[in-house]
């Protein structure tokens, strides 16, 4: 009896200790990160935004060029710029470029650039389309989605001082790491719920933009027709939910929105003279 | 003569995908909820879908021809999607990649995951991008050219 209760009081003193000492180890150390990241966070204005983009965007180039199609390339632009008047953020430095690569995609970069891919553009009908796309990517800009997946990767990928550094010099090494990190990200893809979000608030920027707000579901349909197993649809794929779930998540949350404009222009004529001759 | 006959049907056979119905789903006359339903699609319906018009599409059925909700349908067959269909793109895209002159490389996507990791900088092709980018009052004619009307729409809470 002694010895059971002595073990008891051991087992509570051990217990005691442990919840003395490990919560407070585990706020310090979560009230740091929380500070790094937040002041991660506030380093960032609208300038440096923009300044990370050019550089995330320049890569992206590395990987695939432009198409050399100047029409194409301008009507793009004419759209995305039309869809991002629309927004919060209008008078971001907006830029659009079609990407020559058969792969079916679009890229969202940190103040105002996106891409999307030639194989994209290829299977849309029509203009709503396109707009659906383009809003989706516009969401991740004002949202700052990557932005702030890559202040969060910075803190874990350089060190402190490293990352204060990478955001205050525009050149070096650390520069050099913090962007190829950023553009590495879009080989990983954002949270789900990100996505989720860019849909819904994309299909409103393009009834907003006076478009048939069924042009971004539409493309997901096409995608789910599309063989799964089609090399180009991999990194996509492996970056995005499933078609199906962001038509049911669509169809669930947006239906009222997508009905009261769906009765606005496709734009299937324009888009097929610009983007298919 | 043969040739020419098929590729006579060529735009015909695009315009028709097949379509399975997901969620049971009323066949309507016209494409809107109050027009007259002429049949009730059961689940797994295999149908032709033709044109989408808002959020219906016009579909073919051995019911006859009417309009569904664009959302209760499965672009692609009853299964897996038939190869055939993607196999055909994939010519399509080989062949317009061969011509395009970018990208002459054999088998190079350019936009692979391990590509994009290893991406080094493209000045010149960002100073072409700065260069196609329109300002706010060319979008906005081009949208005046296009007859769309800027709507107050709200964001989803």
């Amino acid at each position: 009896m002694k010895i059971l209760s002595l073990l008891a009081g051991l087992v509570f003193a051990a217990t005691a200790q442990a919840q003395f000492r490990l919560p407070n180890i585990d706020i310090n150390k979560m009230v740091d990160t929380v500070k790094n990241v937040g002041k991660a966070v506030k380093d960032i204005d609208e300038p440096e935004e923009i300044a990370i983009g050019k550089d995330v965007a320049s890569r992206l180039l590395g990987a695939a060029p432009l198409v050399a199609n100047p029409g194409m390339q301008r009507y793009v632009n004419n759209v995305g710029r039309w869809l991002a008047v629309q927004t919060e953020r209008p008078d971001l430095p907006w830029q659009f470029g079609v990407l020559d690569s058969p792969n079916v995609n679009a890229f969202a970069v940190p103040g105002g650039t996106i891409f999307i891919t030639r194989g994209l553009l290829e299977r849309m009908r029509s203009e709503a389309e396109l707009a659906g796309v383009l809003g989706h990517e516009i969401v991740h800009v004002l949202r700052k989605h990557h932005l702030k997946a890559i202040q969060k990767g910075a803190q874990s990928a350089l060190a402190g001082d490293a990352a204060a550094a990478a955001l205050r010099d525009r050149a070096g090494p650390a520069r050099d790491k913090l962007i190829a990190f950023s553009t590495e990200m879009y080989s990983r893809g954002l949270d789900k719920s990100d996505e989720l979000e860019a849909d819904r608030l994309g299909v409103v920027i393009a009834a907003r933009g006076g478009y048939d707000a069924y042009g971004l579901p539409s493309v997901l349909q096409t995608l789910q027709a599309m063989n799964a197993q089609d090399s180009a649809l991999a990194l996509m794929f492996k970056t995005h939910p499933a078609p199906a779930e962001r038509l049911d998540t669509l169809s669930e949350k947006m239906q009222p929105v997508l009905d009261a404009y769906s009765s606005q222009p496709q734009l299937a004529d324009r888009f097929l003279r610009q983007v298919k001759k | 003569m043969r040739i020419l006959a098929l590729l006579l049907l060529l735009p015909l056979l695009a315009a028709a995908e097949p379509a399975t119905v997901i969620k049971p789903a009323e066949l309507k006359q016209e494409p809107a909820s109050d027009a007259a339903t002429l049949a009730t699609l059961p689940e797994n319906t295999a149908v032709d879908a033709l044109e989408r018009k808002g959020g219906w599409t016009r579909v073919k059925t051995s019911a006859g021809e009417g309009w569904v909700r664009m959302l209760s349908l499965r672009l692609g067959g009853a299964t897996t999607p038939k190869p055939g269909a993607s196999g055909l793109t994939q010519a399509f895209n080989v062949a317009r990649s061969g011509t395009s002159g970018t990208q002459t490389t054999t088998g190079v996507r350019g936009l692979d995951a391990e590509q994009i990791a290893n991406a080094q900088p493209n000045p010149a092709e960002l100073a072409k991008l700065e260069k196609f980018a329109a300002d706010r009052d060319a979008a906005t004619s081009f949208a005046s050219q296009g007859k769309l009307s800027p709507t107050s729409v709200a964001y989803p809470k």
